[in-house]
């Protein structure tokens, strides 16, 4: 039933109209978001991922390659590893590993896509545009399928929020707290069309 | 041709170590010893080795075990972590979260927990679930557990149990992956036979 949850998800996800096509026009430079890029040296987290009623808790160590990749590795706190991904520089995303149980087309797509929203996309990303309004600064890229869009203060001194968005209505909203030096000390990543929760809190070690 | 299959058995056995000269006699006295130890009380350092990332994952912990099969692992450091294995009920308390967990529901997670008991009450070479070789070097036995279902080979390539020839008991466990990660647990401060209430192994 999940998957199929999943899949009808991605389904709302494929279309290319605008959810932000009534905010006001906006100029600026799209590329001062990736100031707000998380600084993913080696960065352990205890995460919690709800899904449809089922609860997943392990820690994902997420670690940025010396060719800039960034690997995210989840496994239970016992060990077990569930997933590998590797999220390249350019945008690319690749399975390196993941658990037969999580093998399914549809949940790898939602967690990679909703984990690349947190990564914000490369610079210079050639459809990128801003919309305002009267209270934020929209930094919308138009994807295949479906739209990120990071909405910041006016001045873009603090990110407010993280969305993907089918044409008619933001379907993820993701929020990163910083711990003061880049890296992101809480994340949490919410479904609106159905429950699937991540929650991530940076462990000190 | 035999030494080509010297040389095999050379690579297949673990570095540092040489098949166990006299099985039946390790055997035994590995069994007689699982079979006084009624109770473990001892804290572990976990280690998840993550290979390709140079990376590696210390959480710390106490750990009780009570025959038969009753199994309390608490993670306190970097995160705390409750699992509780009681005759094949598991129970998980993360955070603020509890869960059970049956049998039934999911019989790879309790399979694959499962090993943990039998590596210390000593039922490792009749676990139908591995094929097992045992090897030693002056200080230390180590039994390769090789896992024998297809579901198990996915996760992991060999499971190797470090047993202290001092007192026979295991020392750590070495769940190595495919991928050439793997995860060791190492038992310090042992207490063998100390009086555990079953109460700490309750799943409510």
């Amino acid at each position: 039933m999940r998957y199929l949850l999943l899949s009808s998800c991605l389904f709302l996800l494929a279309g290319c109209s605008s959810v932000y096509k009534n905010l006001q026009p906006a100029t600026g430079d799209i590329n001062v978001l990736q100031k707000f890029k998380p600084n993913f040296k080696s960065v352990l987290y205890k995460a919690e991922i709800d899904v449809v009623g089922h609860h997943l808790s392990g820690l994902l160590l997420i670690k940025t390659l010396p060719d800039s990749t960034i690997r995210m590795v989840f496994a239970t706190e016992t060990g077990f590893k569930f997933f590998d991904f590797a999220f390249s520089p350019d945008g690319g995303f690749r399975v390196l590993y993941v658990v037969r149980q999580m093998d399914k087309k549809a949940v790898i797509k939602t967690l990679g896509k909703d984990f690349e929203l947190i990564l914000l996309p490369p610079a210079d990303y050639k459809s990128a545009y801003l919309r305002k309004d009267d209270s934020s600064l929209y930094y919308i890229f138009p994807r295949p399928k479906g739209t990120f869009c990071y909405i910041t203060d006016l001045k873009s001194t603090e990110m407010k929020l993280m969305e993907i968005s089918s044409p008619h209505k933001p379907i993820v909203r993701a929020i990163a707290k910083d711990d003061g030096n880049g890296v992101p000390d809480t994340i949490g990543i919410s479904h609106k069309n159905f429950n699937f929760t991540i929650g991530l809190k940076k462990i000190d070690r | 041709m035999s030494l080509v299959i010297s040389g095999i058995t050379a690579i297949a056995q673990p570095a540092g170590y040489a098949p166990v000269a006299d099985l039946p006699k390790f055997k035994a006295q590995f069994a007689a010893v699982a079979t006084k130890t009624e109770t473990i009380k001892s804290d572990f350092v976990q280690e998840k080795n993550l290979s390709m990332l140079s990376e590696k994952i210390v959480s710390k912990g106490k750990f009780w075990f009570k025959k038969e099969s009753m199994l309390r692992m608490e993670y306190n450091t970097p995160f705390q972590y409750l699992m509780i294995l009681n005759k094949g009920n598991m129970y998980i308390k993360d955070g603020q979260k509890e869960n059970k967990v049956s049998t039934t529901s999911s019989k790879l997670f309790n399979q694959i927990n499962k090993i943990i008991i039998d590596c210390v009450q000593g039922s490792v070479f009749d676990s139908p679930d591995f094929i097992t070789k045992a090897y030693e070097n002056k200080n230390t036995y180590l039994i390769e557990l090789s896992p024998a279902s297809k579901a198990l080979k996915e996760f992991f390539k060999t499971i190797d149990v470090i047993i202290d020839k001092s007192n026979y008991e295991a020392s750590s466990i070495e769940m190595n992956e495919n991928s050439g990660d793997n995860t060791i647990i190492r038992f310090t401060n042992k207490e063998i036979n100390a009086n555990i209430p079953d109460a700490i192994f309750i799943i409510k």
